[in-house]
């Protein structure tokens, strides 16, 4: 099948197929394949397939269709869909459902997306390769030895292995593009205030978004379109309006942090890939300069400070008696206290304990000035880096992680350096910006890479610029998919 | 490795605060990665913040106010619960 929104739409229109047909192939190929990839927590097939078949009736009845009536997603499962399981993939939520819309999934439903399934995710998000989920492993379909990346590794995964024609995924260090960029597909994390998080479980407030992971550029662009704008029930929205920005490739500048590229530990095989996308703007007629972002390193640490405290407190909610507990308190004459501690203890997995901790001590009484208080000032600087550059560039461009997709089990021991692989991508959201990751076409003809797993590049843009980004990803494409 | 930033002292402390039990393989696990981890915080104390206002996020600072209104939304909300009477929540108790 391996279809994109654009050419599904097409095909619907022009009945070269029934949006029920394909919605039952999608199922059939997710029986065949997803035993061994794990993309997937829980299927919604009945619900799928009827609103499929709506959708096939709206076209028999001659009515216009949008542009994602029937086409077949995948939802990360922290995003909330009525009287579906959202277990945020931990055992703490195992047995609840939903009693409520996203406002992303109310906009999705509006327009009659098909919604195939919840995907699997790092415990509540925590995590950078999907291994802390509390049910399964995900693998990546081009590599399964190999982590698909996280936190929306199933996502990712399911758009890679065509088990979906895309899906939604949440971003709070990297979470959409990371998982992209390791499974060789498209994820853009919007500007903070361009979607609504009303019904997305909550890691770190300040931080999280909802966005596409896609297989094209024009995918993210589509589905981009349909989820954001302000919502009553996310404070924190605003109303974009369209700028419609003519894309002059001869007037745009593509900044270099030159952070990015020497302090980074890039790996000799992403050193190359930037080298030949860097090669390729500047033959498609890109201005380029190098530009310095001095707070970069320190971003790593910022983010693991600021993301636990505000972890820490999100997750204070879940105490085992309001969310689909169902084992019972073990001493009825328990007190409540020892009820929390007991369903927090065993409902919680490491990662998120470890965070859960680390928040309470860097919020806690003594230490409070040295490191929360110390890391919002330094967040502040990171966003006043990117404030200044801006003045100069219209988009950055830098690796999405310094590695390709590492091995199952490499990094799960050694929190540190699994935090650390999010260093090109945490910095974006403490400044609260939009970036794209996309991948690096190998087959190109153009192209000289040898490499074996996916690569891509991110691109990154002023706040509320999303469409600045996604023509520039677009136009690349669109290049070097012919060169 | 730098000096210790967290005994398990004040570990106990936090899994009190935090609502969490640790088992003592869990509890020397945490200890030895926040060690880790906090030494690693410790880059921070090189950068100046001097007269820098601390950043709480978002891309738009202000504030923004709606009417209060109450919305019912969660029809099987509380089908959720472990334990409910009528239609409360039924806890254990908090006093002896």
């Amino acid at each position: 099948m391996n279809f994109t929104i654009k050419n599904f739409h097409k095909g619907l229109i022009n009945r070269e197929f029934k949006a029920s047909e394909v919605v039952e192939d999608y199922y059939q190929t997710i029986e065949e394949k997803d035993q061994e990839i794990g993309a997937y927590l829980s299927l919604n097939k009945i619900d799928a397939i009827s609103q499929a078949k709506k959708v096939d009736a709206d076209l028999n009845d001659k009515k216009e269709i949008d542009i994602l009536a029937g086409v077949p997603l995948a939802i990360k499962d922290n995003i909330l869909i009525e009287d579906q399981p959202a277990t945020a993939a931990s055992n703490i939520l195992k047995h609840y459902r939903a009693s409520y819309d996203a406002t992303v999934i109310k906009k999705l439903k509006k327009v009659d997306a098909v919604f195939l399934g919840k995907t699997n995710l790092d415990e509540f998000a925590m995590g950078s390769s999907t291994e802390t989920s509390a049910f399964k492993k995900t693998r990546n379909p081009h590599d399964f030895e190999r982590v698909p990346g996280g936190s929306s590794g199933g996502s990712a995964a399911a758009v890679a292995a065509d088990l979906c024609v895309a899906a939604l995924g949440s971003d709070t260090g990297g979470s959409i593009r990371q998982p992209a960029n390791f499974c060789g597909v498209v994820g853009l994390k919007p500007t903070y205030g361009a979607v609504s998080r009303h019904g997305l479980i909550a890691m770190a407030s300040s931080l999280d978004q909802i966005g596409p992971i896609t297989k094209t550029v024009e995918d993210a662009e589509i589905l981009f379109s349909a989820i954001k704008g302000k919502d009553s029930l996310d404070a924190t929205t605003v109303n974009l309006a369209n700028k419609n920005s003519k894309l002059k490739i001869e007037d745009l500048t593509i900044g270099l942090p030159k952070e990015y590229f020497e302090e980074g530990g890039l790996s000799k095989e992403v050193a190359e890939a930037m080298d030949e996308v860097i090669n390729n703007f500047k033959k498609a007629g890109f201005k380029i300069k190098e530009i310095s972002l001095p707070h970069t390193k320190y971003a790593v640490a910022c983010y693991y400070i600021i993301m636990p405290a505000e972890a820490s407190t999100n997750l204070a909610r879940y105490d085992g008696l309001r969310y689909g507990q169902k084992s019972k308190i073990k001493n009825q004459k328990s007190k409540l206290l020892d009820a929390y501690v007991d369903f927090r203890g065993e409902g919680f997995g490491d990662e998120v304990k470890r965070r859960i901790i680390l928040g309470t001590f860097v919020l806690s009484s003594g230490y409070y000035d040295a490191y929360y208080a110390k890391a919002q000032k330094v967040r502040r600087l990171i966003k006043e880096d990117f404030e200044k550059v801006f003045q100069d560039v219209d988009v950055i461009l830098t690796p999405v992680t310094p590695t390709t997709a590492f091995k199952i089990g490499e990094k799960i021991t050694d929190p540190l350096s699994m935090y650390l692989s999010d260093i090109f991508t945490i910095p974006v959201n403490l400044a609260g910006l939009p970036a794209i990751s996309i991948p690096i076409n190998l087959t190109a003809k153009s192209s000289n890479l040898k490499a074996n797993l996916p690569i891509g590049f991110q691109l990154i843009g002023k706040p509320f610029c999303e469409e600045e980004i996604l023509n520039i990803g677009k136009n690349y494409e669109q290049f070097f998919r012919n060169n | 490795m730098a000096q210790e930033i967290i005994d398990k002292k004040t570990l106990d402390h936090l899994a009190e605060l935090s609502r969490i039990q640790l088992d003592s393989d869990e509890e020397q696990k945490i200890l030895k990665d926040l060690q880790e981890i906090l030494g690693y915080f410790d880059l921070l104390k090189e950068i100046n913040t001097d007269n820098i206002e601390p950043l709480a996020g978002g891309t738009i600072e202000q504030n923004v106010f709606r009417e209060e209104d109450v919305k019912s939304e969660g029809k099987n909300l509380t089908d959720q619960f472990l334990e409910k009477e009528d239609n409360y929540l039924k806890i254990p108790p908090v006093f002896e």
